[in-house]
């Protein structure tokens, strides 16, 4: 369900500068409760967190998803640190663990103490590094990057990523042996990560 | 700082969120010792953040069988489900924040009922004991323990049914492979006979996390990655 690459490039978003400033939004909405910034977060993000439910399988639970994530950036505004991720990132990492949660849900055991979540998959809230990179550049590079994989490296991450499958199922599914799907894996992530120590010099 | 971490898929499934609860554990108590796997994991959100950023967006608020006849339609669908959301916060009561954190912690923290040292360890042998968390905490099929090797002790000889996770969370222990200090992550699958001996200064407490015992898809994988095919 990705736009072409060629379609991606023409695409002008926040990470290269020239569409809103979704930062700048969410900074309106953790400090004056902003309404109209916060419709702006929503209209933008909350059809993408759809598609990204529906990608997933979760066709029932695909309104209840978005409404839970958009609840959570509300409330949570105040916690989005920009030298630590840009918003769409920050707001995919939101996505994931409600989506964790969700499926969670549905399978609750009776033992007596549930790690939350978001204790197994954390979102820091500052930049406690030592070398900090500027997060909107991080997104920027890693778009251009992605630009730069083979197709068949692509499919295989997409599918990993944004359809939640097992390494196993996305195998069956692109009818390459397990071995071939995980060395396609390794080598994307291999290349992704010289490409963007690459641009970080 | 860490020298033995997750591999790069095992992160990469980590970001997906499609790793299992028992498996994101001790990723998770990882990150808390590692910067540069924190760095890597940013990246690899960063590429969540663009494939999102990309994805072709669903109409909201419309059922998904009905296909919207106009953009303007869509929009008064996603205008009425903000205006939805937006009553229900309203509604809602606030939760309580909770307990803050800024940056990466030992998710086991707040779960265990004491600290380490005074925890209610149930002496296996003399020298080794354990705090089975498997049956405390949610963690799926998954069997989850605090193990404690005394000082210069050696556990005999032994495999596994199904991979063993495991994170140094105080002290050292070396086996054949290695030597391993607090923070460290180690995957073992079944083929791994392995005698893991405490460093000497101090007792070692190991987070490990076995998992069910799984299929193989044949030899050829086991050979290619002999140690880390755990989630083969
Ligand atoms: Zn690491």
């Amino acid at each position: 369900m990705l736009r072409t690459k060629a379609q991606s490039m023409s695409n002008t978003s926040s990470a290269n500068g020239d569409g809103p400033d979704w930062g700048e939004l969410l900074a309106q909405v953790a400090h004056k409760g902003d309404t109209m910034a916060f419709r702006k977060v929503y209209a933008h993000f909350a059809p993408r967190i759809k598609a990204y439910a529906i990608n997933q399988g979760m066709h029932q639970q695909a309104e209840e998803l978005v409404q839970e994530v958009m609840t959570s950036v509300w409330r949570n505004a105040d916690k989005y640190c920009g030298s630590l991720a840009s918003a769409s990132t920050w707001i995919f990492t939101i996505t994931r663990n409600q989506r964790i949660d969700l499926l969670r849900k549905k399978g609750r055991t009776s033992k007596e103490i549930t790690v939350d979540t978001e204790e197994l998959w954390q979102i820091p809230t500052e930049d406690t590094t030592i070398r900090s990179i500027q997060a909107m550049s991080t997104e920027k590079r890693m778009r251009e990057s992605i630009g730069e994989l083979p197709e068949e490296q692509m499919i295989a991450v997409r599918k990993v990523y944004y359809e939640g499958k097992t390494h196993q199922e996305v195998a069956e599914e692109l009818n390459v042996p397990l071995g071939t799907l995980k060395g396609r894996l390794r080598l994307s992530m291999k290349k992704l990560r010289v490409m963007l120590e690459a641009a970080e010099l | 700082m860490s020298a033995h971490h997750p591999d790069d898929l095992t992160l990469l499934d980590y970001s997906a969120g499609s790793l299992g609860l028992a498996q994101a554990l001790a990723v998770s108590v990882h990150l808390g010792y590692c910067n540069q796997c924190q760095s890597q994991l940013r990246k690899l959100n960063a590429l969540g953040g663009v494939l999102l950023e990309e994805t072709t967006p669903a109409s909201v608020g419309a059922n998904d069988d009905q296909i919207p006849e106009q953009n303007h339609s869509q929009m008064e669908e996603l205008n009425k489900s903000f205006e939805a959301l937006m009553a229900r916060i309203e509604s809602e009561p606030v939760e309580p924040p909770k307990r803050e954190s800024t940056g990466f912690h030992n998710p086991l923290e707040r779960y265990l009922p004491a600290s380490l040292d005074e925890l209610n360890w149930q002496q296996q042998t003399r020298e080794i004991a354990k705090f089975d968390l498997t049956n405390v905490v949610d963690m799926g099929s998954a069997r989850v323990a605090l193990q404690k090797i005394k000082a210069g002790a050696k556990v005999p000889v032994h495999t596994h049914r199904g991979n063993e996770l495991t994170v140094v969370l105080k002290g050292g222990f070396s086996d054949e492979l290695g030597v391993y200090h607090a923070g460290d992550y180690i995957a073992r699958d079944p083929s791994h006979k392995h005698s893991p001996t405490a460093l000497q200064n101090e007792d070692c407490v190991c987070l490990t996390v076995l998992d069910a015992p799984m299929k193989f898809t044949g030899p050829l994988m086991r050979w290619l990655n002999p140690l880390f095919a755990w989630r083969a």
